[in-house]
């Protein structure tokens, strides 16, 4: 079944990505094409195949000793950051609509 | 009489410096000047790095003055694909949203060139975030193909092999999650590899589909590609990528063995696939001959599920893009929209506003594939066609060592050519497979096609872990092959550029 604009919106949300009203309708028609591109997927015979997540299969839980060692600092952490203050990389109210911060 | 740098080899370049017959900062110099003369047309480059190029050329003579041992790429300039870390350049990913961002740290790969001797000159141009074959999706400016620069370089890694095509640097590195080093380098007409996944470290190169991303050189000669594996292998595993693997090492020791009684796999539908032009087709056909008659034995063999590869590589990068991109939110650092009352809002307007097109796309469908409901259906059916692929490679490699094919279908397209994006997805055909099974592939010039007299290239691909194997059959197949610069000795520089500033002294 296709994806409607409104479907399209809430995958928008989702992922947080504001798109703009004609932005919605060319994303539409795009997943649609892409989502028929893949329908062959759905069609594959994969009884009893187990998946691979990884192309290096054997490879779990790589650790190293758990000891301290260096990060970045704080001044080089917030080089690239819009806003901070002290200690911290500042931001809206994470809560409700907003009002004051 | 004078030298042009865009006639050396990188390994000539190394020997000249430690022999003295010029200096690292001689061919700084000269990579400058042919990026100065060059880049106007070509604009491969997002970022040039006169100082940090200078500084590290300085570094390097003031070792051989003071007798010290060198790397193997002492002096050798290179360029790296704007993903990869490097402190004091942006790294910007062609996006608005990191088109401020500093480096904070240097990549594995990046710094493991610069301990080997190398010599930074920027950063090169992709498409956004590596979502595309073209390059046309940065968001700063086009790469023209130096061949035809009415063409696209290919993509996504198109300022890199673009960089090496037009001379101006004799190595670099790109990035490639479903071609994006061997496609561009097919239609640029320089050697491109990506390696068996885990070869090379990912610490430090923006990631795009993190069980698909591999990082690997660009050159102008199989010896160039091997010696720049070199460096970014012989340093072992790197602890701080946990898929880093140790693997073998020397790429250059087996590089000239030959490949007589060996065994070279064909598959017959390949060569029959749709959208695979004449030319493509016929010059492949050639370096199958030429293989041969270095003694190698052709064998027809079967990847049954290989048609299976496009479909499951668009759910699982666009998933694990999608994964990825979600730190994007514009807190700690990329692009902030303004004024916004909440962090909701904000989130999402600076993603709106920091994505193109292309990397809104992907996200969407890999959100959409990754929904309640969805996933099932697609991701995880994905991740079993990924099982089948794999074994099909596996089963294949029992009965040859290497396997050969196109790189891409077709040589470059004229800039929007192809505005449809599913039918641009369609340039990887013959490349995604490997990232899927996580193995070996390069891209070896051969010369001009005969229609459209642009590089067509032909691909090996090899089992895990023997990319030294791989590298010995693209050494063959460049000996027994003129592309432009002589009998066995790799790809020209592209015409229109050749000698265009570079001199060095």
């Amino acid at each position: 079944m296709a994806l409607s604009q409104e479907d399209v919106a809430g995958i928008a949300e989702y992922a947080q990505i504001a798109l703009a009203d004609d932005e919605l309708a060319e994303m539409t028609t795009y997943m649609n094409e892409a989502v028929d591109m893949l329908a062959p997927i759905l069609e594959y015979d994969l009884d009893g195949v187990d998946p691979t997540f990884h192309p290096i299969g054997d490879l779990s839980n790589v650790m190293r000793p758990d000891e301290p060692t260096p990060g970045l600092d704080l001044d080089t952490a917030f080089a690239n950051a819009g806003s901070t203050r002290e200690r911290y990389f500042r931001v809206p109210s994470i809560l409700g609509d907003g009002g004051v911060a | 009489m004078a030298t042009e740098l865009d006639q050396l080899s990188a390994s000539a370049i190394a020997a000249g410096v430690v022999a003295g017959d010029f200096t690292a900062t001689e061919v700084a110099r000269a990579s400058l000047a042919a990026i100065e003369a060059r880049d106007g047309e070509v604009a491969a480059f997002l970022q040039v790095s006169p100082e940090l190029a200078l500084a590290a050329a300085k570094a390097t003579d003031d070792a051989i003055a003071a007798g010290e041992k060198v790397g193997p790429l002492a002096g050798v300039p290179v360029a790296f694909k704007d993903n990869m870390h490097l402190v004091g350049t942006r790294t910007t990913c062609a996006s608005r949203m990191l088109a401020d961002y500093d480096s904070t740290y240097t990549a594995t790969c990046v710094s493991r060139l610069l301990d080997a001797g190398a010599t930074p000159m920027g950063k090169t141009n992709m498409d956004e975030f590596a979502f595309g074959s073209s390059t046309e999706t940065s968001h700063f400016h086009r790469t023209y193909n130096p061949w035809d620069t009415e063409r696209v370089p290919g993509g996504s890694s198109g300022g890199s092999a673009a960089s090496v095509a037009a001379g101006e640097v004799p190595v670099s590195l790109g990035s490639d999650t479903g071609g994006s080093i061997r496609q561009p380098a097919a239609l640029c007409g320089v050697v491109g590899m990506k390696p068996t996944y885990g070869a090379v470290s990912r610490y430090g190169v923006v990631a795009f589909g993190s069980s698909l991303d591999q990082v690997g050189p660009f050159g102008r000669t199989v010896g160039d590609v091997a010696l720049a594996m070199n460096a970014l292998v012989a340093g072992g595993r790197d602890p701080r990528d946990c898929t880093s693997q140790d693997c073998p090492v020397d790429f250059l020791e087996h590089l000239d063995d030959p490949v007589e009684g060996r065994r070279v796999g064909i598959i017959p539908e390949l060569m029959e696939a749709k959208g695979l032009t004449d030319e493509v087709k016929s010059a492949v056909e050639g370096a199958a001959r030429t293989l041969e008659s270095q003694g190698a034995e052709l064998v027809e063999v079967d990847l049954p599920h290989m048609g299976d590869s496009i479909a499951a590589y668009y759910v699982i990068g666009p998933c694990e893009a999608f994964s990825n991109l979600a730190r994007f939110d514009g807190v700690r650092y990329g692009y902030q929209e303004p004024g916004c009352a909440t962090l909701a809002e904000q989130s999402s307007r600076s993603r709106a506003a920091g994505f193109g097109p292309e990397a809104k796309r992907r996200q969407m469908l890999g959100a959409y594939l990754l929904s309640s409901g969805v996933y099932e259906k697609y991701y995880y059916r994905a991740q079993q066609a990924r099982t089948l692929i794999t074994q099909d490679y596996a089963a294949a490699y029992e009965r040859v060592d290497v396997i050969l094919m196109p790189a891409s279908p077709r040589s470059a397209f004229k800039f929007g050519e192809i505005s449809d994006p599913t039918e641009m997805y369609l340039s990887d055909m013959y490349t995604i497979s490997i990232n899927i099974a996580g193995n070996g592939g390069i891209s070896v010039p051969l010369g001009l096609g005969a229609d459209t007299h642009l590089p067509v290239s032909a691909q090996l691909v090899g089992p895990a872990f023997k990319d030294r194997s791989l590298l010995t059959f693209a050494r063959a197949l460049e000996r027994g092959t003129d592309a432009g610069a002589g009998m066995g000795d790799g790809a020209p520089v592209a015409p229109d550029f050749v000698g265009r500033g570079g001199d060095l002294a």
